[in-house]
């Protein structure tokens, strides 16, 4: 082995959100046994038992990006949807706290398209906590050329997606830490650094 | 009026068969074909190097 003398290795700090002890107690790592082509950028490495393990680093990155990104919407213009039942809590609050719609349950097909609809919205950007789940909306979004943000697993495809968030999107404490990130984050952005709110606020009750 | 290009594949954009959105990172108006959306193609923002989706 040769020794590289006086070649001081700089190391890269990376500062996250919130420490990587926190990401990991709440499982946002935690991935499925299947694989897409589309997620394996965002895979970090894969357990013995099979699951992939989705990297932190990116989420974090990704979550300060999204922020940014829905800092440039009209707060009304934004939607946020939730067929998951440990999603729909997280989303409510989300959408509360930066002034977004929400649509938790069952999406009334035509919600995006068809304007004779009482349900009929007009959002300029959505984010899905699960594209598969959610795929109504992202069809609908897809239909009438609306950008798409989703919480995506290891075993989802991207396919109509402008924006992967690679997280665990089916566990209760992962969605919540998620959405409670995305909404500081996006209240940081817009300049308010007032944020009375907890993750336990965001989570789903068991 | 002005005609998009597709990000990915540089395909002209009539119609409504897109998408536009402002870059993530840097705000730059982005514009994605309906097929590369569908194909999760990637996008790189010419403006910053972003890399989507």
């Amino acid at each position: 082995m040769i020794e590289e003398e006086g070649k001081v290795q700089q190391e890269e700090v990376y500062e996250y959100l919130i420490s990587p002890d926190e990401y990991l107690a709440a499982g946002v790592h935690i991935g499925t046994q299947v694989k897409t082509g589309d997620m394996r950028k965002f895979i970090y490495k894969v357990r013995p038992d099979g699951l992939y393990v989705l990297d932190i680093r990116q989420l974090d990155e990704r979550i300060r990006i999204v922020g940014k990104l829905l800092a440039r919407y009209e707060p009304s213009k934004i939607l946020v949807v939730a067929a998951r039942q440990y999603g729909q809590k997280p989303a409510k609050m989300f959408a509360k706290i930066v002034g977004a719609e929400y649509i938790v349950g069952r999406l009334v097909p035509g919600t995006l398209t068809n304007p004779m609809i009482r349900e009929y919205r007009e959002p300029e950007i959505i984010i899905v906590t699960d594209p598969a789940i959610d795929g109504q909306a992202v069809q609908e979004a897809t239909d009438v050329g609306i950008p798409v943000i989703a919480l995506c697993d290891s075993n989802n495809s991207a396919a109509n997606v402008d924006f992967i968030i690679p997280t665990n999107n089916k566990g209760r404490k992962a969605l919540a830490i998620v959405y409670w990130l995305l909404a500081r984050e996006v209240l940081r952005n817009r300049g308010i650094s007032e944020f009375p709110y907890t993750v336990e606020d965001f989570e789903a009750e068991l | 009026m002005d005609i998009h290009r597709c990000i990915s594949c540089g395909a002209n954009l009539v119609g409504t068969n897109y998408v536009a959105f402002p870059c993530p990172t840097c705000g730059e108006m982005l514009y994605r074909c309906k097929r590369c959306r569908k194909l999760a193609n990637e996008y790189r923002c010419e403006n910053c190097g972003f890399i989507g989706p």
